[in-house]
């Protein structure tokens, strides 16, 4: 995944604007709490803006990543969006790693944005107002779980310029810093025995001492934690293979994560599958 | 025999506290265990010898559970199963003290009030069973065939969700399985991502 491009924003200084256009506040469920978010005040036509599903989990509690691991449910959207909008898919953010009593689960918690791309037409009309409405469904856990669905509503105004909203300017940070950044290395998937391995290699390969590295695909590998080792400029991540495997895909999208939010850096890379000649 | 020298290695091991997972795989044949069912009867694998078996892991407040429940999708399966001769064995592998723990009373209660029609439901309260076969989720479905061979682990169903809408939808695994098994055909698919809560095991 590229960085997300940013609407670049001046200043601060339109909080009275988005103060009078704000319409839904945020949404109480069980042990969570969403809101539909804006990064800038206003959206301006012709460009893209960036929106965040907010999150915040009550302590314990969390949601999931794409791939939720042992066991889990990753959140999803549904936009009702006026003519001409258009949302892209959530910009999943690096997931942690949870250990609940031996089974793995990947995901988020605390208070988290996943943010999600919108373009705004041409022809969106300046001096007009918009609603954008999402229904959200989504599944939190602490180790009970509960499903949670609700309609998060955001109306923002359309004008020439849109200006950074203090009020998320941190959450967005947060979230543009746990976005993996795409990295230049080369890589290798491999099936060896009961086990898939990926081999990187690259100059500048994360020397983090705690590495941790989850596979976007399902029915791949293990959800438990990989054996990483480390060469001069290699790094090879072995994962225990699924025991829902059929097959290997034809590539792998691997995330190197490396601390936690708000200090998480991760890298993602694609593997393709090699096919080893000499099996033993 | 090797399963029971798995049985007893992993007992031997583990001694009381929450016993390592397993391997299992389709083709293999599936390890025995013995359990106490909601009325004080043990379940073993190998009594059902010559009957095909459903394993079906169960946490009556998960609510992908629910969804199979509340939907009388689960039920519906169970009735025709076993109405066809096969066994099936609802296992709750919940620890003392998790969500969803259930003691024999308990269990019957759950039984009457959703009308289920399992052969047994049946007690794996220290995990052992649910480690045996790497049980993650409620549920987690697991089919044996009536020479005692593993044919399918996975879910239930394809669509992952906890919505009811989706069952229909959805390619319900168990009757396919079972309709492939009594026909003597290749099971077409035999693991499918499980997916629900993890199972509620002991720390």
């Amino acid at each position: 995944m590229t960085p997300h491009p940013i609407v670049s924003g001046a200043a601060a200084g339109a909080t009275l604007l988005a103060a009078a256009s704000a319409a839904a506040g945020p949404v109480q469920t069980d042990h969570v709490g969403l809101e539909l978010v804006s990064e800038t005040t206003a959206l301006a036509p012709g460009r893209s803006a960036t929106l965040g599903l907010r999150f915040v989990h009550e302590p314990h509690w969390h949601t999931y990543w794409i791939n939720p691991g042992d066991s889990g449910l990753a959140a999803k959207l549904s936009w009702q969006l006026p003519a001409g909008f258009k949302a892209g898919e959530i910009l999943w953010p690096a997931p942690q790693r949870f250990d609940v009593d031996g089974l793995f689960n990947f995901g988020y918690s605390g208070d988290v944005l996943l943010p999600v791309q919108l373009e705004v037409p041409s022809n969106a009309k300046r001096g007009s107002a918009v609603q954008l409405a999402v229904e959200a469904r989504w599944l939190v856990c602490r180790e009970e779980c509960i499903p949670g669905k609700a309609m998060l509503t955001l109306d923002l105004p359309i004008a020439a310029e849109a200006v950074t909203d203090p009020r998320w300017h941190a959450g967005f940070a947060a979230a543009r810093a746990a976005q993996p950044q795409r990295a230049a290395w080369t890589g290798a998937a491999h099936e060896r025995g009961d086990r898939i391995e990926v081999a990187l290699s690259g100059s500048d390969l994360p020397s983090d001492p705690a590495l941790d590295a989850f596979v976007v695909q399902r029915q791949v590998v293990g959800y438990a934690p990989p054996q990483i080792n480390r060469g001069a400029s290699t790094l090879t991540v072995s994962f225990a293979k699924s025991e829902y495997f059929t097959s290997v895909p034809a590539a792998l999208d691997l995330l190197l994560v490396a601390g936690v939010p708000p200090n998480i850096r991760a890298w993602s890379t694609t593997a393709p599958l090699v096919t080893d000649k000499a099996q033993p | 025999m090797k399963l029971h020298s798995t049985v007893i290695a992993l007992l031997l091991i583990c001694g009381v506290s929450v016993p390592a997972w397993a391997r299992i795989a389709v083709g293999e044949p599936a390890p025995d265990f013995s359990l106490t069912d909601s009325n004080g009867k043990t379940q073993t694998l190998s009594q059902y010898k010559g009957k095909i078996v459903v394993l079906e892991w169960n946490n009556p407040e998960c609510p992908f559970v629910g969804k199979h429940y509340g939907g009388g999708n689960m039920q519906k399966q169970q009735a025709d199963a076993t109405t066809a001769g096969v066994v099936w064995l609802t296992i709750n592998s919940g620890a003392a003290g998790k969500q969803g723990h259930l003691d024999a009373g308990g269990a019957n209660a759950y039984i009457a009030k959703v009308g289920a029609k399992q052969t047994a439901y049946v007690f794996d309260p220290a995990g052992t069973a649910g480690h045996l076969y790497g049980a993650r989720t409620t549920p987690h479905i697991y089919i044996i065939d009536a020479q005692g061979v593993l044919r399918y682990m996975g879910g239930i169903d394809s669509i992952p969700s906890t919505d009811k809408d989706d069952l229909a939808k959805a390619t319900q695994y168990v009757p396919q399985v079972l309709a492939e098994l009594k026909a003597g055909k290749a099971v077409s698919v035999t693991t499918s991502q499980p997916y629900g809560c993890g199972v509620k095991y002991g720390s």
